[in-house]
């Protein structure tokens, strides 16, 4: 059921996933965390809607995973961004500022 | 996506469906773990902790499904799915599931084995080398009624010479004959087919072992030299390479093997054991006879890149100026080029096509019926079906388990059919007629599966449709409020039913009559008089070496030996030779002139036999005035015919033939032979019992002596029980004949019309299953409406109605469905049987009686299945029925 509510949120979701993973490998735990502090719970995301986008993502080619161990030693899959991941950032951050503005100006100029 | 990536996805998918979802559980599991830690250090209690971690992370099923949509092949797993659950379904109710595959399995075994015949016949090229550039060329005369018929060596070669876009011209001798080979002592038959010497590389067919024959070979010289099949190699030589360049005797004559042709090529006849060349002499090219005895079968090869039409402008003109040329001859003589595929299959073409269309409709009766068993069940499983619509099932998804059912049944049905036409195939190339098919053999191949995996899932779709729909469209609230009894909305699901028995009748209807006119037709055949009496009469052919009898003394003392000596067998009562009996082909026939006639008056095509004097008693051919041959007519004595009634009644109409002469060329001279008539006999059908009898001459065989006679016995007993006296008697008098047929009479009438009666047997076959399924198809859905209505009946009865009354409702029911059915198939039928119009003997294919008896069948088979399951239901004892829900 694809609203377009939705689809902005799926697509700002991407963007904060890729955003999350340049620093360093993650597993999805850390990712969620990673999310809430970057956006300071202004994004109510359930945690659980990251399994389908990394899956997405990891279709498109943009990130890898492979398993490993946390410092707890439980094993847990770890995505990392890849080549293409890194150039997709760029240009999504791209569009969505170019999407940002132009909403901004809209709002601005009624 | 790269392709690699997405091939380790689908394998992921396809193969490794439980670790992605344990991998993905796992993942999911820590995620939690983490999270309730998290909450844990924050301070709350573990099972709040726990609590607050599932609600951050949402439904984990919905997650988990998401997940599952997001591999991006759920149909394929829904597929599998549906598909497993369909076999658990038909394991519940095997019967069902068993009566559905057993159905579709005839349906699609009938086309299997009729596809696989078509496909071998008419649809693969010839198996040659670019086969579209071979071209028939054979000869057209509007004035004795020829078409396609077989051309004059004299013509042939000047078309081989004087045609540019040929590439080269061979010709065979379609008539493979029956001759005598001996290696060492033991004469066996083998089948031989004359050829010119190009004739295989014409057709660029290299031998298999040793050579094939060389163009200058068409021409007579002192050596003679064969090539033998890749089946006799083996039957007779046991595949020995040795054999190559051995002398082995053919008719006495001794005959240097010069290769062996390979295994699949049967040309001119998957008969033929060996090939031989004519050996012309070149010294006959110039003779009248080469040029007016019309003989033998042109193949031409047209040069790369020229078209047919091209090459037939030039032929025409050649042919033109052979008219100019041999005005003797040739004067109306045309002639046609057919490509070869055509020529070859044009007699089993429409046969053919009306045998597919006729399996196809079975395969559609045995679909509706199918379709008719999945309602009744899908009827069965409403609730289930409501229940899952009502749990959030998508309608979309039902329709598409209710197909993807249909598809398993269907695909199920498909293999067996696939098997059953398996065996089919295998039965149609034992049992066709000999020489009927022009291919040897039929067996299945990649087009074939291709056309079963088409049928099969196009049935699939088309059983499944109606039952898929129905079952889509339903509201599950009315389904459970229902309470499992079909109210109001049950009708739908009945029209459904009811249309699909329509159909079923009309197609049936459809089938039936296709077959009926066959069957009429045959009957037909059936009562046409030969013009002899085949009771009782053994015909024993016999071939004599040209090489040991090489004069008419030798010839004529054989024959009237053999036949003086089988007189005197036990058993037989009388005896006599001709050279072509009866039903089993034309000899060979001319123009004519009868004296006394003005100069340009001549007739045509008359037909031409010897008979010893006997023959007329032994076939009991009826004398209408004069006399029959007797020992008298001999060499020397004035020549003589009998003619049959048929030339008598054409060609003398006011005058008594007995006493008139003929000659036998159109414009007689000095040299013409004038032969008196001296009887009229009853006319026999030469060449079929579907061919009227044609005007015919006998000369007394002492006058025309023939080596290749056949001998006919009437006897008191059984004639098969004379095959071993008449064989001793034959070896007695020369050990190295070996004889070439013993058939009884009755045999070669049953022969002459055994391509018929196989084309009316499987049509009829084919029928009987499609009106067996109609009627199964009436029965069935009469069955649900008496059960429906027996509280309705129970009541009428209990409130005084009559039995036959009640029962008639019930009945009147399945009536309706049947006139239906009857108007729509009758009025397709009347259209559809046109089609068939050649099959037929003196049959119309709108027959009158045929499409008044065929109907009324269907209405009476119909009215006792419907009135089975009437009068079940109104036998029931009303009392029981009220009290039952």
């Amino acid at each position: 059921m694809a609203t377009p509510s939705n689809d902005i949120l799926r697509g700002t979701l991407d963007l904060l996933i890729l955003k999350t993973l340049t620093l360093q490998p993650m597993h999805g735990w850390g990712i969620s965390q990673r999310i809430e502090q970057f956006t300071r719970g202004l994004l109510e995301v359930n945690q659980g809607s990251l399994y389908p986008a990394l899956q997405r993502l990891e279709q498109k080619g943009w990130i890898e995973s492979e398993w490993g161990a946390t410092e707890n030693n439980r094993k847990a899959r770890y995505y990392r961004l890849t080549r293409d991941g890194r150039t997709a950032l760029g240009t999504e951050t791209d569009s969505w500022r170019r999407y940002v503005s132009a909403v901004e100006w809209v709002l601005g100029t009624s | 996506m790269k392709p690699l990536r997405a091939m380790s996805r689908w394998w992921k998918v396809l193969f490794r469906r439980a670790s992605t979802e344990a991998e993905l559980d796992d993942e999911i599991q820590l995620h939690l773990e983490m999270e309730t830690a998290k909450n844990i250090r924050g301070g709350m209690p573990a099972d709040l902790a726990r609590r607050e971690a599932l609600i951050a992370f949402g439904g984990v099923d919905a997650i988990k499904e998401a997940h599952r949509d997001g591999r991006g092949v759920r149909w394929f797993e829904d597929v599998v799915a549906d598909s497993r659950y369909a076999l658990r379904t038909f394991r519940r109710n095997p019967l069902l599931a068993a009566t559905a595959i057993l159905t579709l399995a005839l349906g699609i075994g009938a086309n299997t084995a009729i596809f696989s015949v078509v496909n071998r016949v008419i649809l693969r090229p010839l198996p040659f080398p670019s086969p579209d550039q071979l071209m028939m060329l054979a000869e057209d005369n509007p004035e004795k009624g020829w078409h396609q018929q077989v051309a004059a060596p004299a013509n042939y070669l000047d078309w081989q010479e004087r045609v540019p876009a040929f590439a080269d011209v061979a010709a065979y001798d379609d008539r493979v004959s029956r001759q005598t080979l001996s290696v060492g002592e033991d004469p066996v038959l083998v089948s031989r087919a004359n050829v010119t010497g190009n004739f295989f590389s014409v057709l660029e067919v290299p031998a298999a072992v040793g050579r094939v024959f060389r163009p200058e070979e068409t021409w007579g010289s002192s050596s003679n030299v064969a090539v033998i099949s890749y089946r006799f190699w083996q039957r007779q030589f046991a595949g020995d390479r040795a054999i190559i360049g051995r002398i082995v005797h053919l008719n006495g004559v001794a005959t240097e093997i010069a290769g062996v042709m390979p295994k699949r090529f049967a040309f001119p006849s998957p008969d033929a054991d060996l090939w031989t060349p004519f050996a012309w002499q070149a010294s006959e090219r110039s003779q009248i006879h080469f040029r007016r005895a019309h003989w033998i079968r042109v193949v031409a090869r047209l040069k790369p890149g020229v078209s047919q039409q091209q090459a037939n402008a030039q032929f025409q003109g050649v042919v033109r100026q052979l008219q100019v040329e041999y005005p003797e001859t040739n004067r109306v003589m045309g002639a046609d080029m057919t490509p070869l595929h055509d020529f070859l299959v044009g007699k089993v073409r429409q046969p053919l096509w009306v045998l597919l269309g006729s399996v196809v409709l079975l395969l559609l009766i045995a679909c509706a019926n199918v379709g008719n068993l999945l309602l009744v069940q899908a009827l069965g499983r409403e609730r289930e079906a409501a229940l899952r619509l009502a749990l959030g099932a998508g309608r979309g998804r039902l329709v598409q388990q209710s197909l993807t059912e249909s598809l398993v049944l269907s695909a199920l049905g498909g293999l067996a059919g696939l098997a059953l036409g398996w065996l089919g195939t295998d039965a149609l190339s034992a049992l066709q007629p000999a020489g009927m098919l022009p291919v040897g053999d039929v067996a299945l191949d990649w087009s074939v599966v291709g056309y079963v995996v088409a049928v099969t899932t196009a049935s699939g779709l088309l059983f499944g449709v109606a039952p898929a729909i129905w079952r889509g469209r339903r509201a599950p609230a009315d389904v459970l409020k229902e309470g499992g009894r079909l109210g109001s909305e049950g009708s739908r699901i009945r029209r459904w039913a009811n249309a699909l028995v329509v159909a079923e009748i009309a197609l049936a209807l459809l089938l039936t009559t296709g077959a009926g006119l066959l069957v009429r037709s045959f009957w037909r055949l059936q009562q046409v008089d030969p013009g002899f009496d085949p009771k009782g009469v053994l015909a024993v052919a016999i071939n004599l070496p040209p090489a040991r009898y090489d004069t008419s003394t030798k010839i004529i003392s054989f024959f009237d030996e053999l036949q003086g000596r089988a007189r005197s067998l036990p058993g037989v009562t009388e005896a006599a030779t001709v050279v072509t009996p009866a039903l089993t082909g034309i000899g060979w026939t001319s123009d004519f002139h009868i004296a006394g006639r003005p100069a340009d008056e001549y007739g045509t095509e008359v037909v031409h036999r010897t008979a010893a004097p006997g023959y007329f008693r032994v076939m009991r051919i009826p004398l209408r005035s004069g006399r029959v041959f007797t020992d008298a007519d001999r060499d020397g004595s004035p020549p003589v015919l009998v003619i049959n009634e048929t030339l008598a009644r054409q060609y003398f109409k006011n005058q008594d033939p007995v006493g008139q002469r003929m000659a036998f060329d159109r414009v007689p001279d000095s040299t013409s032979v004038w032969y008196t008539i001296v009887g009229v006999v009853g006319s026999e059908r030469q060449a079929s019992l579907a061919i009227e009898p044609r005007i015919e001459v006998f000369t007394p065989f002492a006058q025309a002596p023939n080596e290749y006679m056949t001998l006919m016995l009437r006897s008191s007993v059984p004639p098969t029980t004379l095959a071993a006296s008449v064989r001793q008697l034959v070896r007695e008098m020369d050990p190295e004949l070996a004889i070439v047929s013993i058939d009884p009479m009755e045999a070669l009438w049953s022969r002459s019309v055994a391509s018929q009666r196989f084309f009316m047997t499987l049509l009829l076959a084919f029928a009987s299953v499609g009106l067996a399924l109609a009627i199964v198809g009436v029965y069935g859905v009469i069955a649900q409406v008496a059960r429906r209505r027996t509280r309705e009946m129970g009541i009428r009865i209990a409130l005084g109605a009559r039995a036959t009354h009640v029962q008639w409702l019930i009945v009147s029911h399945g009536l309706r469905l049947v006139l239906v059915g009857l108007a729509l198939g009758i009025g397709a039928a009347f259209g559809a049987t046109r089609a068939m119009r050649a099959l037929l003997y003196e049959v119309a294919p709108s027959d009158p009686l045929t499409f008044l008896i065929v109907p009324l069948l269907l209405v009476i088979t119909a009215l006792a299945a419907s009135w089975l399951p009437a009068a079940r239901a109104s036998h029931a004892d009303p009392a029981n029925t009220l009290r039952t829900d």
